[in-house]
């Protein structure tokens, strides 16, 4: 068919009627990764040079660096030193396409509650544009092609762990990745199940320009691979043909050499590796037949550019909105939330507000009558005052605690996703925009209930929108904030106790229950949301008899509709950049 | 463009932030305040020039901040008059309010804070000319 010989970094090709030159696809030179508190690097002077069509392994002891290498890789751990290149390009300068990367890590990416087929629309939906006919045709080609069609309508959460790896690496094939990383995606696997899943990356490996490297604890299945690229206490060991393996390390099986590599520092692994006489080439084969295929390769009828951020935020919503109505436990707690908060505001009004007796206005009256008429009246205000103003808070803090349960695991819940689909191309923004929409729907349902039945249980006067507007700010506000501190914290107890704080310390400081002193009040009013929508919904009872009551018995200065609204609008955006940010940034565990 | 790995907020991000937070919610309080006051052009009314030389102040307004106290007489075609307590100087002084008939819609009630805009009229009363709940 053809020649090929390797000089440097590249490969001569040699056909007939034609001689082409062919370079690593995947260059690593003097990689390091060091971690300001470490004393030891985490990767240390690798130098890894590998082909397209090319299926390689990447093992070594716990804790030597595999997973790290791969992360490096990818571009999820930042190396401190050395170069990146893929296809002759600086990561540094031009980081891969989402679309060029395929990443599967250890964790599962597929939403358990979504079927095979969802999971895989949704992915490909997410990752690249297409109209709604050819994404079902590639997903339906995908499941062909990865022995999933038979359990397209399975549950994800149901799946054997084979079934669940097979479809994290079905869900990268959305964008046809040239460089395909999976990391330990056969671990605890039965051996037939690992024979398969090693099969089809093998097969995976044969396509055109792909580079696919799997990290892996097992020692089966070697031969399987084109090469073997051993790692200890960061270093490069080894990295060559599988044949060549035993022979290299003088062991007699490759179970052997883990306990070699342990008998030496890995520092001398890698100098021996890098003054090793003879550098082992790749079969010449593979790299011909590479070429081959580049030549003949067919045009995909999907294309491989990401989806606008429109379209993005489309389908994460529309899939958000999917797992709320398959997750009872969730959707049922929503439900219990809306209907018992506003039923127990309504237990200390159950009647009705109560009449408001006004004093005698007549300076005709004796003394005695005008005192008894005093005392009576702030009796009475203070009661009422009490009533109106209690209400008011109560239900600002029972629709913060929905808002905190709305948004406080919204980000972190799901962070290991987020984090993969990032780096599969979905934009923060898009992820964003899209829990607005989930979260909006849940904000205006549950403030627009529980004005509407308070108001009509407790009888309520004033206007019915200027109600209901601090309500629907303040819970979108502490939602937006808990989205902030989801998107900021690394666990779903750490965001759901920040949550807690959030809404907890609401009430001592929003100067309703006990007036602050002055100020205290200046510097801390602006931040606390419940103040604003108590006095932006005591502002509507302004024209009647309770308002006069509670200005009566309340020291803390009642704030305007208007700064009340902005207030509450600036702590929804001051949450929303927050998020936007936390969202943003790289969080992989 | 670098790694997706090395993209990070910067603190100076961060400070930025929050000073544009606190400049937004100081500027929403300058100007929404100034709004929420609708007579701040008006001179205060000092209860002790009142009570000093209340003719010498006919024609004139002012502005004034106090609580309802009792009603001292009704007239269908003069309004409603009140004894209107303002705080000034550390003291409660009362006022005599005459409210005119095109407020006989407000509700008004003993012990109900409100913020007026008065002129003394000819029989030395200060006459609401507008008014609004404080």
């Amino acid at each position: 068919m053809g020649f090929s010989s390797r000089i440097g970094d590249f490969f001569v090709v040699a056909f007939p009627a034609d001689v082409r030159i062919l370079w690593d696809v995947l260059s690593l030179d003097s990689l390091e990764l060091s971690l300001p508190a470490s004393e030891r690097p985490l990767l240390s002077d690798i130098n890894l040079h590998l082909p397209g069509g090319h299926f390689g392994a990447i093992v070594g002891p716990s804790g030597c660096g595999k997973s790290t290498l791969l992360k490096t890789i990818a571009g999820i751990l930042p190396h401190t030193a050395g170069t990146i290149r893929w296809d002759g390009r600086n990561l540094d300068e031009r980081d891969l396409a989402p679309h060029e990367l395929g990443y599967v890590p250890q964790f599962t990416c597929a939403q358990p509650r979504l079927t095979v087929r969802e999971n895989l629309a949704y992915a490909a939906r997410l990752r690249r544009s297409g109209s709604a006919a050819e994404i079902a045709e590639l997903v339906e080609q995908i499941e062909a092609e990865t022995g999933l069609a038979d359990l397209h309508d399975r549950r994800a959460g149901v799946l054997s762990g084979g079934q669940l790896r097979r479809l994290g690496l079905a869900m990268e094939l959305t964008t046809s990745p040239s460089l395909f990383l999976a990391d330990e995606v056969t671990s605890g696997l039965d051996p037939k199940s690992e024979e398969e899943i090693t099969l089809l990356l093998q097969g995976l490996a044969r396509q055109p320009g792909r580079l696919v490297l799997l990290v892996t604890h097992s020692l089966r299945f070697l031969d399987r691979y084109d090469s073997i690229t051993v790692l200890t206490g960061g270093r490069l060991a080894f990295c060559s043909r599988p044949t060549d393996l035993c022979g290299y390390f003088g062991a007699n099986s490759p179970e052997e050499i883990y306990p070699l590599l342990a008998q030496r520092d890995p520092a001398n692994w890698g100098e021996e590796w890098v003054s090793s006489p003879e550098e082992l080439g790749f079969e010449a084969e593979a790299v011909v037949e590479e070429i081959a295929t580049e030549m003949t390769r067919p045009e995909t009828g999907v294309s491989a550019q990401l989806p606008g951020l429109v379209s993005q935020t489309t389908t994460w919503f529309g899939r958000r909105l999917k797992l709320f109505f398959r997750d009872p436990a969730q959707a049922v707690l929503q439900l219990a939330l809306l209907l018992v908060f506003p039923a127990v505001v309504t237990l200390f009004a159950w009647n009705g507000l109560p009449n408001v007796k006004n004093m005698t206005m007549s300076p005709a009256t004796n003394a005695f009558q005008q005192l008894k008429d005093a005392l009576d009246f702030t009796s009475q205000s203070a009661k009422i005052s009490t009533l109106v103003s209690g209400l008011a808070m109560f239900q600002v803090i029972l629709l913060a605690l929905m808002g905190s349960n709305n948004a406080a695991r919204e980000v972190v819940g799901d962070r290991a996703i987020l984090e993969k689909e990032k780096l599969a191309g979905l934009r923060p923004a898009a992820a964003l925009l899209g829990m607005i929409g989930f979260l909006s729907l849940l904000v205006l349902v549950q403030s627009g209930w529980m004005t509407l039945f308070v108001r009509a249980v407790g009888q309520f006067p004033g206007d019915l929108f200027a109600q209901f507007l601090p309500f629907a700010l303040v819970t979108a506000a502490v939602t937006s904030l808990c989205l902030g501190i989801s998107s900021w914290t690394s666990s779903s107890e750490q965001a759901s106790l920040g949550s807690l704080y959030l809404v907890g310390f609401q009430l001592p400081l929003s100067g309703a229950i006990l007036a602050l002193p002055e100020v205290l009040g200046w510097v801390v009013r602006p931040w606390i949301s419940a103040y604003w929508a108590w006095s932006g919904y005591l502002q509507t009872l302004r024209d009647t008899r309770f308002y006069d009551l509670v200005r009566a018995v309340t020291e803390t200065p009642l704030a305007g509709s208007e700064i009340s609204a902005w207030m509450l609008t600036l702590h929804l955006v001051l949450g929303l950049i927050c998020a936007f940010f936390g969202i943003r940034r790289s969080d992989w565990r | 463009m670098s790694r997706r790995a090395h993209r990070k907020p910067s603190p100076a991000l961060w400070l930025a932030f929050f000073a544009a937070f606190s400049l937004l919610g100081g500027l929403g309080a300058f100007f929404f305040q100034k709004d929420g006051d609708p007579y701040r052009t008006v001179e205060r009314l000092k209860p002790e020039d009142y009570y000093e030389n209340a003719n010498s102040l006919k024609g004139n307004t002012y502005q004034v901040e106090g609580t309802i106290a009792n009603s001292l007489g009704w007239s269908q075609e003069k309004g409603r008059l009140f004894s209107f307590r303002v705080q000034h100087g550390g003291r409660d002084r009362p006022l005599p309010l005459l409210i005119p008939p095109r407020f006989r819609e407000i509700n008004l009630q003993k012990g109900q804070k409100y913020r007026l805009k008065v002129r003394v009229n000819d029989a030395a009363l200060l006459e609401v000319e507008e008014m609004s709940k404080a």
